[in-house]
């Protein structure tokens, strides 16, 4: 039976410079950051030296980097520390916008902190088109009406849309009380994210979908924009992120995020022909299959597709029976497709959304083997 | 091999893997779980799932998660909640084996490549002679065929029960030889989508606001005369005997349901006795019976089996069945199961409605205690299968 991993959006393995160059912090250079002797020095020297590296590589300061235990928690805390921090400033509780298509570490983060506020008014969730637009009018609306904390994805994990997040952000330069966070999560070594020059306040990254360890992750923070920290307590990550240090982490994380930006072009223009070849050949044989998201600016890994007359958990079952890993929606949603993002983009309409999501271990030989292994699970239908 | 997560799913499927058959565990996630976090369940939920992955584990099989929500919301749920807001008494484990579960899972199996399915029901089938015959459980105490009638009859060769040949011991027995996690799992004694005895909070749910089936209504005699109030009729089932209040005789049992006036009519223990019984949306699992056929018939879970005759079947399919002792409690919406005297299932229906001895003819004839008074009748209970 083949061993063939699509799924690279939920996770990839740890390469092997990662580990590498992890190993020193786990038993030799073990100190606690915080210690004055030459043991914490050199663990405080090891991670400063990670935020140097992940500051560099995504084009900001080193101290606007705040390690956190992944995406989640850096979603976590630029939208509920965001918000809180906002309402203590301005005096009001912030409007709190997203959009429809965002992960749930970040949509359950807006739901619960707009039903905090005094005002306890809903959350604004940006409806968002299969094609990428946003719906700006409103975003922009609810600029003008006084603080707001929005927080939009850059690049979504179901489909590899990608939101235009330039021109959003431009609608939030110079203007006070609000505050622009995007979970880039699925962008960070699949396009550019030169955060030089872009004006967004926060930025959420994590160190597993790019061949780093899990639970590694960083919230850059702007320089000048203030958050609430959620924890309490040693006064770590200048008191953002309280909590000993997970050393060998930073360092791990740091080297991944370092390599995925190193590597980011030729990466992408190899995995973006494999990704076009099966998304090409899949469309070619299966009548009425299709590309979710096809007219939208996407990433080159990914690929969803949408199979009429199907159900997902068959053919994500299926395949894996076959050896092949790949991905449907998220288990918990009652919509005809299981994926509130599909749903949103393509509301009303049944079937099957299925995503391969390619890696820089995929290889030709792969895309072959899905296909074939894609043509019994179809055969099997009928 | 559909795996709740309990010992008998667990054993029937260390069983076929020992007999040498490639498994695949398939758990049904049958709602979301997230709308229902305090509720612990032996089975079906969140633990069930996360059971039976850690058996399938053991057992070196795969194991997946069918998100059936929809198909059991529509099939199962929404039944459920009708048939109480009929002053019924759903068997909701019934229409699940009938729809979502075998059928169901089946379908979603074929694309794994799976032709066969497999439960931990205490139920046999026989594959003989290009005929598939369902059998009750070998154990008398478990024997759960009565929730099986609904389950389509061209699906029979296709399902094996494994542990039908077992006591509920000698399955413990098992579990603990292969050291399985759910070795010492209490018995599921819940509808799984329903916590413990709160169906009605279910139903307000579910039901439009101030529907009839949960507004206070009359309890009424059967001469018509009012003796108190209830909460609303969903509560009752026929059979029941239950201290309605105001000092209401604690002998008086729920002769009736009428929906249409809210009443729920109560009588003496006597006046529940019914000499035959209507039966309709009938599953014929082996040769449909003819009026003047003799057979048994099992109208409450772990009930005692009666004997009579078909006496007769309408064109709407429905049957009518006369006892040979007159039965106490015949609960409509709950399931009659027609069984051989080989213990094989001929198939079932829902009951539609008693056909009672009025008390002067009892009066007159010799009524042995119904053998069926093996328990006292509280709340009917619904057992998960």
């Amino acid at each position: 039976m083949p061993s063939v991993y699509l799924d690279n959006a939920a996770t990839t393995p740890v390469r092997e410079e990662v580990r590498e160059a992890m190993l020193p912090y786990l038993y030799g250079t073990f100190g606690n950051p915080s210690s004055p002797h030459r043991w914490g020095r050199a663990a405080a020297k090891a991670l400063w030296e990670a935020r140097e590296r992940v500051a560099g590589a995504i084009g900001c300061l080193p101290v606007e980097v705040y390690f956190t235990s992944g995406g989640t928690e850096a979603d976590n805390l630029a939208v509920v520390g965001g918000c809180r921090q906002l309402h203590e400033s301005e005096g009001t509780p912030p409007t709190v916008a997203t959009t429809v298509v965002e992960h749930h570490a970040v949509l359950d983060a807006v739901r619960r902190t707009a039903g905090e506020g005094d005002a306890a008014a809903p959350a604004l969730e940006l409806g968002v088109t299969a094609d990428g637009e946003l719906e700006m009018d409103r975003l922009t609306e609810a600029l003008e009406g006084g603080p707001c904390m929005a927080s939009i994805m850059w690049v979504n994990n179901e489909t590899g849309m990608m939101l235009p997040l330039a021109e959003i952000a431009g609608r939030f330069a110079e203007r006070e009380g609000c505050m622009l966070h995007t979970d880039a999560v699925q962008a960070i070594g699949k396009t550019d994210l030169s955060l030089r020059n872009l004006a967004v306040d926060m930025v959420s990254i994590t160190g597993h979908k790019i061949y780093g360890p899990k639970g590694t992750g960083a919230l850059v923070v702007r320089r000048g924009t203030k958050v609430a920290p959620l924890l309490v307590g040693g006064g770590q990550e200048r008191g953002l992120r309280p909590g000993t240090e997970d050393v060998a982490g930073a360092v791990g994380f740091s080297f991944a995020v370092d390599l995925a930006e190193a590597e980011r072009e030729e990466r992408c223009a190899t995995v973006t022909a494999l990704r076009d070849r099966l998304e090409r050949e899949i469309v070619r044989r299966y009548p009425g299959v299709t590309v979710n998201a096809v007219a939208a600016a996407r990433v080159g890994s990914v690929t969803s597709l949408h199979f009429p007359d199907v159900n997902t958990q068959s053919i994500v079952f299926g395949l894996d029976m076959e050896g092949i890993a790949c991905s449907g929606g998220s288990a918990c949603s009652s919509g005809s497709s299981g994926s509130h993002v599909i749903d949103a983009l393509y509301p009303g309409r049944g079937g099957a959304s299925v995503r391969f999501s390619l890696g820089r271990d995929t290889t030709d030989d792969d895309i072959s083997l899905t296909l074939e292994a894609v043509e019994r699970v179809m055969a099997r239908r009928s | 091999m559909a795996m709740s997560g309990g010992v008998d799913s667990s054993v029937a499927a260390a069983l076929l893997v020992e007999k040498g058959y490639e498994v695949v565990g398939a758990t049904m996630k049958t709602f979301c779980y997230e709308e229902t976090p305090e509720n612990p369940r032996t089975c079906c939920g969140l633990d069930g799932i996360l059971d039976a992955r850690r058996v399938a584990d053991r057992l070196g099989v795969p194991h997946y998660v069918f998100d059936v929500e929809e198909d059991f919301t529509r099939d199962v749920i929404d039944d459920f909640v009708e048939e109480y807001a009929l002053g019924r008494t759903p068997n909701p484990c019934v229409n699940c084996n009938g729809t979502t579960k075998f059928a169901g899972l089946l379908e979603r199996g074929e694309a794994l490549g799976c032709d066969t399915i497999a439960s931990g029901h205490y139920v046999r089938i026989v594959h003989e002679g290009g005929r598939s015959r369902l059998l009750r459980g070998l154990d008398p105490a478990k024997d759960q065929s009565y929730y099986m009638w609904g389950v389509p009859a061209e699906l029979l060769p296709r399902l094996l029960f494994p542990v039908g040949e077992l006591t509920k011991a000698e399955v413990r027995e098992r579990a603990r030889a292969l050291g399985l996690a759910t070795a010492e799992k209490p018995e599921s004694q819940d509808i799984c989508f329903v916590p413990a005895g709160s169906y009605r909070d279910l139903l307000a749910r579910r039901l439009p606001a101030r529907h009839p089936a949960l507004q206070p209504g009359p309890v009424v005699t059967r001469n018509g005369d009012l003796v108190g109030r209830h909460d609303g009729y969903s509560g009752f089932t026929v059979g029941q005997r239950r201290g309605l209040g105001g000092g209401m005789n604690e002998r008086m049992f729920v002769l009736e349901i009428r929906p249409e006036t809210r009443e729920v009519v109560v009588g003496a223990r006597d006046e529940l006795y019914a000499k035959g019984v209507e039966i309709n949306s009938l599953n014929w699992l082996g040769p449909e019976a003819d009026a003047g056929e003799r057979l048994r018939l099992q109208i409450r879970y772990r009930g005692a089996i009666t004997s009579g005759t078909v006496v007769g079947r309408d064109s709407t399919g429905s049957v009518s069945f006369e006892f040979d002792e007159p039965v106490r409690a015949v609960s409509p919406g709950q399931s009659a199961v027609f069984l051989t005297a080989a213990d094989e299932v001929r198939g079932g229906g829902r009951i539609e409605r008693a056909q009672r001895l009025m008390p002067d003819a009892l009066a007159n004839s010799s009524i042995a205690e119904s053998s069926s008074s093996d328990r006292s009748f509280g709340m009917v209970t619904l057992t998960s299968t």
